[in-house]
């Protein structure tokens, strides 16, 4: 009985503390495998002025997904979400029809990024940008 | 039957096996020193003085100042070839300033600089020329100074400068211990590099009020880069207590094991 | 508790789990005297598996590519989360392993139990100690740094002194004429995929002839120490009246391999820097030599033994001579005597080649 005892409690004792180091394990792989915080892109992004005559679109990265900043006829200039709001393709310019083609499931939307045709369920987001001495800053 | 191998038993080769590293890449020489090198006295002395200085370290030798065709034993020392020999004395510190830019500014500047041609030091008279080292707070010293000048006022240099050397030489040598250590100290040493770039420029100033102002400023900056180290220090430091924790607990988790198999007998 | 028990039942009429728990864990038998040095052998599945876990995280961030290399490895120490702790347990993992594989090998040794009928058993466990050194040599590569790039040229060159085939096969191994990108390719395969599943392949055979031919008796403490299989027909090596596997040996097998967690961990946390020197920090220059590149303390024997020949084929053969002496142990040795005290001759050889090949790993070390 007495035997039965000790041997309750030591199981209790192996297998309480090889659980607590398997669970403290866990935590530097958890860490280890964790995304990087996105600083490697930064959140503001220049771009000259100049790159993007009008009626055209320029992409770039920025804060880690794809953007556009469009200058349409006319000279609006306007920075949006490159990221299809239907199913998170990449939208395409098209210069000859002046508006945003989604390649996945054939969604239209005006270079404004208001939803023209096709599934998507929202606008295009709009990115804030301002322009100062020929360089527009987005973010 | 086993005896003769059993001797071998623990010799234990693989399907790869180790040679003699009978390779070196030693660099090519220089027909310069193929030649000079072999030269008794005065002729051949710079090669041997050239071979434990800092231009020999980095890899700068001879036609990097004298100029001349390295690689042509017949034409290395033609002008045709750029070669411009050893320049006069009054050349001196235009011939170094080609390579350090910032340093010849400052120097000109300088009352060493204005004294140029007129009895005052060029370069060589405090680094001497060929066998020049990486320079250090040693080289203002009454010996070479009063060469010259009282040592008083270099004096009162040195001891303006002598607390940022020393911070400077220890911040190094903590950088370098943890470079052989496999962490990535590039940044640091970027960072160390620019600032004892500018406390250098102080040494060719010989202004003692610049010194004073200027070494509170790198002061600071040396201060930046020992906080970095000290965070590395810190986390090396806790490594070591996370490791004592997991030791001790495997320890004891074998203690348990160990004491739990007795129940079984 | 009700709920637990339901469910073995659920799983037990299904694929009669119990009956397998019975025969081979509470009532797979082993010797009285069995010793802790039957648990090596534990020790490196262990090993193993966290080889096979570290390595699978490092390739997360490591990028097999002769620009990228360093900086990936370097990035993994510095920059992500604990990578210094999952690169550093891979590296000092292979090392460990090496060391316990010797201690598996030197205990089969001296308790005789290479002999008939686990020919078997020898060979495949050989042939594992061929692939961990392997897998040793080929990972050295990876980080591309200049101890890397060194070792790994020295120890492809020496297929030079082979007559004739020599310089080809350098080229081959190596991939180009010298070390290089097309290399690490190579090395890196080998490394990561197939060297590591040939090692998984032959423990799972190593472990197939376990379990066909029992464990053997220790030597030790028996009256009878002469080796009992007469070779007439196949026979189990039962241990009627011996400790069960469940619990009592498994529980033995744990407390071994805490130990040797704590020891490792000792070095992971103590000494990450016990098998690196400085040349393993700088990133691999195909036009400077450092100055003393010496071969990883496993390899120094074999290193020391190519220099002493005054020719390097005569110092390859005999490497070769006494590998392939190793590999036939058991064909060449079938004395029926298995206590080791009780062959001296035995002994003498046995003790004289581990003192040779530590003098010889000791000489290599300070040449």
């Amino acid at each position: 009985m007495e035997h039965n005892g000790r041997r309750t409690f030591l199981g209790v004792c192996l297998g309480g503390l090889a659980a607590a180091v398997a669970a403290v394990t866990v935590w530097p792989v958890y860490r280890y495998l964790a995304p990087r915080s996105t600083r490697a892109t930064a959140a503001r992004v220049d771009i000259p002025e100049k790159e993007i005559p009008e009626g055209e679109a320029k992409f770039f990265e920025f804060n880690g997904a794809s953007a556009v900043l469009v200058r349409k006829r006319g000279g609006g200039l306007i920075a949006l979400s490159a990221v299809c709001t239907h199913l998170g393709c990449i939208v395409q310019w098209e210069k000859d029809k002046q508006d945003f083609l989604c390649p996945c499931h054939g969604g239209h939307y005006t270079p404004d990024g208001v939803v023209t045709a096709g599934p998507p369920p929202k606008p295009l987001a709009k990115l804030p940008f301002s322009v100062a001495n020929g360089v527009i800053t987005v973010g | 039957m086993n005896l003769l191998g059993s001797l071998l038993v623990l010799l234990l080769p693989l399907a790869v096996l180790w040679p003699l590293a009978s390779f070196a890449a030693e660099p090519q020489e220089i027909v310069c020193i193929q030649c000079h090198g072999a030269m008794p006295g005065k002729i051949g002395e710079p090669v041997k003085l050239w071979k434990g200085s800092i231009h020999a370290e980095n890899g700068i030798a001879c036609n990097a100042c004298h100029g001349g065709d390295p690689k042509d034993a017949a034409n290395a020392m033609s002008p045709a070839r750029g070669f411009l020999g050893a320049p006069k004395e009054a050349a001196i510190p235009a011939f170094c300033g080609r390579c350090h830019v910032g340093v010849l500014k400052d120097y000109l500047a300088s009352a060493h600089g204005k004294a140029l041609g007129k009895g005052g030091p060029t370069c060589v008279t405090c680094h001497s020329n060929h066998l020049v080292v990486k320079a250090s707070l040693d080289i203002i010293n009454e010996k070479r100074c009063s060469q010259c000048h009282s040592y008083e006022r270099a004096k009162v240099i040195r001891a303006a400068m002598q607390e940022t050397e020393a911070m400077i030489v220890a911040i190094d040598k903590r950088i370098a211990a943890y470079k052989v250590q496999g962490t990535d100290t590039e940044s640091l040493e970027k960072g160390l590099f620019a600032v004892r770039n500018r406390f250098h420029t102080l040494f060719h100033n010989v202004d003692v009020g610049m010194v004073k102002k200027e070494s509170a400023g790198i002061q600071a900056d040396l201060k930046k880069i020992q906080d970095q180290l000290a965070a590395l220090d810190d986390s090396r430091q806790k490594r070591k207590i996370a490791g004592a924790v997991v030791v001790s607990a495997m320890l004891l988790l074998a203690l348990f094991a160990h004491l739990l198999r007795k129940t079984f007998d | 508790m009700a709920l637990f028990k339901r469910l073995i039942d659920w799983i037990d009429v299904r694929i009669g789990a119990r009956e397998i728990v019975a025969k081979e864990l509470t009532g797979y038998l082993l010797p009285r005297n069995i010793n802790a040095w039957y648990s090596m052998g534990s020790i490196l599945l262990f090993i193993f598996a966290m080889q096979v876990v570290t390595g699978i995280l490092l390739l997360i961030y490591y990028v097999p590519d002769a620009d990228k290399a360093f900086k990936s490895v370097s990035f993994i120490m510095n920059e992500v989360p604990f990578g210094w702790l999952i690169r550093t347990c891979h590296a000092i993992g292979s090392n460990m392993m090496v060391l316990v594989l010797f201690l598996h090998m030197l205990s089969v040794l001296f308790m005789n139990s290479y002999k008939s009928p686990r020919e078997f058993n020898w060979l495949t466990g050989f042939i594992l100690f061929t692939l961990v050194q392997g897998i040793s040599l080929t990972g050295y590569l990876l980080p591309w740094s200049q101890l890397s790039f060194w070792a790994t040229t020295v120890a492809t060159n020496s297929a030079n002194a082979i007559p004739v085939a020599g310089p080809y096969l350098v080229e081959f191994l190596r991939g180009s004429k010298l070390v290089g990108p097309p290399t690490l390719g190579r090395f890196f395969a080998l490394h990561v995929a197939l060297i590591p599943l040939g090692m998984a392949a032959v423990v799972g055979a190593h472990l197939f002839f376990l379990q066909r031919t029992g464990v053997s008796t220790p030597p030790f403490g028996q009256k009878e120490t002469a080796n009992q299989w007469q070779g007439d027909g196949y026979r189990y090596e039962s241990h009627p009246g011996g400790i069960p596997f469940f619990p009592n040996y498994a529980l033995e097998d744990l407390r071994s391999i805490f130990i040797y967690l704590a020891c490792f961990l000792a070095v992971v946390f103590f000494a990450p820097n016990l098998f690196f020197t400085s040349d393993s920090f700088l990133p691999a220059n195909p036009l400077q030599t450092p100055a003393h590149i010496k071969p990883e303390w496993y390899f120094l024997a074999n290193y020391q033994t190519l220099k002493i020949f005054p020719n390097e084929f005569i110092g390859l053969s005999v490497q070769g001579a006494a590998m392939t002496f190793l590999a036939l142990l058991p064909f060449i040795d079938r004395t029926r005597e298995r206590h080791p005290l009780k062959r001296p001759l035995f002994m003498i050889c046995a003790v004289g080649g581990i003192l040779l090949w530590v003098g010889l790993s000791v000489w290599g070390h300070y040449s």
